[in-house]
């Protein structure tokens, strides 16, 4: 189903990949930034920044329900009650709201100018995100789109297209499956996707737990 | 108009590529990276709310670098290379292009190092840390540039209030989506205080501190009964700029 345009020959990924390393070391070179420096903006990704933390906030709005009014209402305020890593008002977080799914309400998140993301509770954009095909056809058609990634919204669901065009950052938080009334908040958070933060999953029912 | 400022609506663009990854070829985090470190760098910081000591850093990058500068590079692309390039090649070619015009680096320098690498995919890079960097970009990560300064002045609009999209002249960079333009719309939410922007966009009014709303628009009322799913509700955060009163 996917469109191949963006499937580039290995020569053309060779030649982007010894160019980008080229001026990482000419940066280098000139005083620009460290040699470590790329590499600590990756690791804030691998272990601070990242959907996992977006995940304990879903779970947690999940197991407690004056929790989720909490995070519904003031999102940063709710957030900073949890054990989270620093930084969760930080960097494409400074204001960040959450909307709930719920039925008869499904929510969608796009940016149609560029790919405004939630960095601080899901990390950076998966690629479909960022896709100008996405971003064209989220806004008026996101049913159809939705049904390309296997979710069937009924025509009596309102949707909800939120279009991040100034400071806000906002995410989903997706309904809670059925089958999960026996897990730890940890068992639900690992159910818990990007896509279904950004409101292109659902979080599917979960399979029975092993005794 | 601009294609990249009215991608919202585009047809005939096929089905969309649902990959999941961030990254789809390695390469493609250390740009990622290069412009993070840029943005944590930025000039622009020292007038930042936490007021970060850029202006004493050990680097030698004095210029302003924030997402405007990305937005405004690719929105100044020719609209068919832009929809040609992935979005990271783009990222490579914007920010190569701005250290060379900027004289940080040479195009040639440029060009015989990336021979150099192309021939040689896994010749190390210098080893020169930097810790005062390092420290300023996790403070910057984890810190951020909230836009958000206090104002005198009262919104101009209302929550419930129905108001139009304005359509000001396009130009090289804009926050208003345009499949909005000239589009009527409600105030859902006034939010707090005011709000300024990297830049000034010019005649298209951006920059200072001004209110911002979240506007709820009917899908029927942007694209027309015929082209809209129904029970649809698009909502957009505008700053005050961008909104005309219902009867003016």
């Amino acid at each position: 189903m996917s469109s191949d345009l963006f499937k580039y020959n290995e020569e053309r990924e060779a030649a982007s990949a010894a160019k980008v390393r080229a001026l990482e070391a000419l940066l280098i070179e000139k005083g620009v930034l460290g040699s470590d420096s790329v590499d600590a903006v990756l690791q804030y990704f691998e272990l601070t920044a990242g959907p996992f933390n977006g995940a304990r906030v879903v779970a947690r709005a999940w197991v407690d329900p004056a929790f989720k009014e909490r995070l519904i209402a003031d999102t940063p305020k709710a957030i900073a009650e949890l054990e989270l890593p620093q930084g969760m008002a930080g960097a494409e977080g400074e204001h960040m709201v959450a909307v709930a799914n719920e039925p008869g309400v499904h929510n969608l998140i796009i940016c149609t100018l560029c790919s405004c993301y939630p960095w601080p509770v899901l990390g950076l954009p998966p690629y479909w995100y960022k896709d100008p095909v996405f971003r064209a056809r989220g806004v008026r058609e996101p049913r159809a789109v939705l049904r390309e990634f296997g979710v069937p919204i009924a025509d009596e669901t309102e949707v909800k297209v939120w279009d991040s065009s100034a400071q806000i950052r906002w995410f989903v938080v997706p309904e809670r499956p059925a089958n999960t009334e026996g897990f730890t908040e940890e068992e639900l958070a690992s159910l818990v996707t990007p896509e279904s933060m950004m409101g292109v999953a659902l979080v599917p029912a979960a399979a029975a737990k092993a005794a | 108009m601009k294609l990249q400022h009215s991608l919202g609506g585009l047809q005939n663009l096929g089905p969309v590529n649902v990959e999941p990854r961030v990254f789809v070829q390695e390469w493609e985090k250390r740009i990622f990276g290069i412009h993070t470190v840029m943005m944590a760098e930025s000039a622009h910081l020292t007038g930042a709310l936490p007021q970060y000591p850029v202006d004493t850093l050990p680097t030698t990058f004095k210029e302003t670098w924030t997402w405007a500068s990305l937005r405004t590079g690719a929105e100044s692309m020719q609209p068919f290379e832009y929809f040609k390039y992935r979005y990271y090649e783009k990222w490579l070619m914007g920010i190569s292009q701005f250290f060379v015009d900027k004289g940080y680096i040479m195009a040639d320098e440029l060009a015989s190092l990336t021979a150099h690498y192309r021939t040689q995919p896994d010749a190390p890079l210098p080893e020169r840390p930097n810790e005062p960097v390092k420290q300023q970009i996790t403070d910057y990560l984890v810190k951020g540039d909230s836009g958000l300064r206090p104002t005198a002045e009262a919104p101009r609009f209302a929550s419930g209030q129905t108001v139009y999209v304005a359509d000001p002249a396009a130009v090289d960079h804009t926050r208003l989506p345009g499949y909005l333009r000239n589009k009527k719309g409600t105030i859902s939410e006034v939010y707090p205080g005011a709000y300024n922007y990297f830049v000034s966009t010019g005649p298209d009014g951006i920059g200072e501190p001004m209110p911002v709303y979240r506007v709820a628009f009917e899908a029927a009322d942007i694209w027309g009964e015929s082209l809209s799913e129904p029970n649809t509700t698009i909502y957009a955060d505008l700053y005050e700029v961008y909104l005309k009163q219902a009867n003016a």
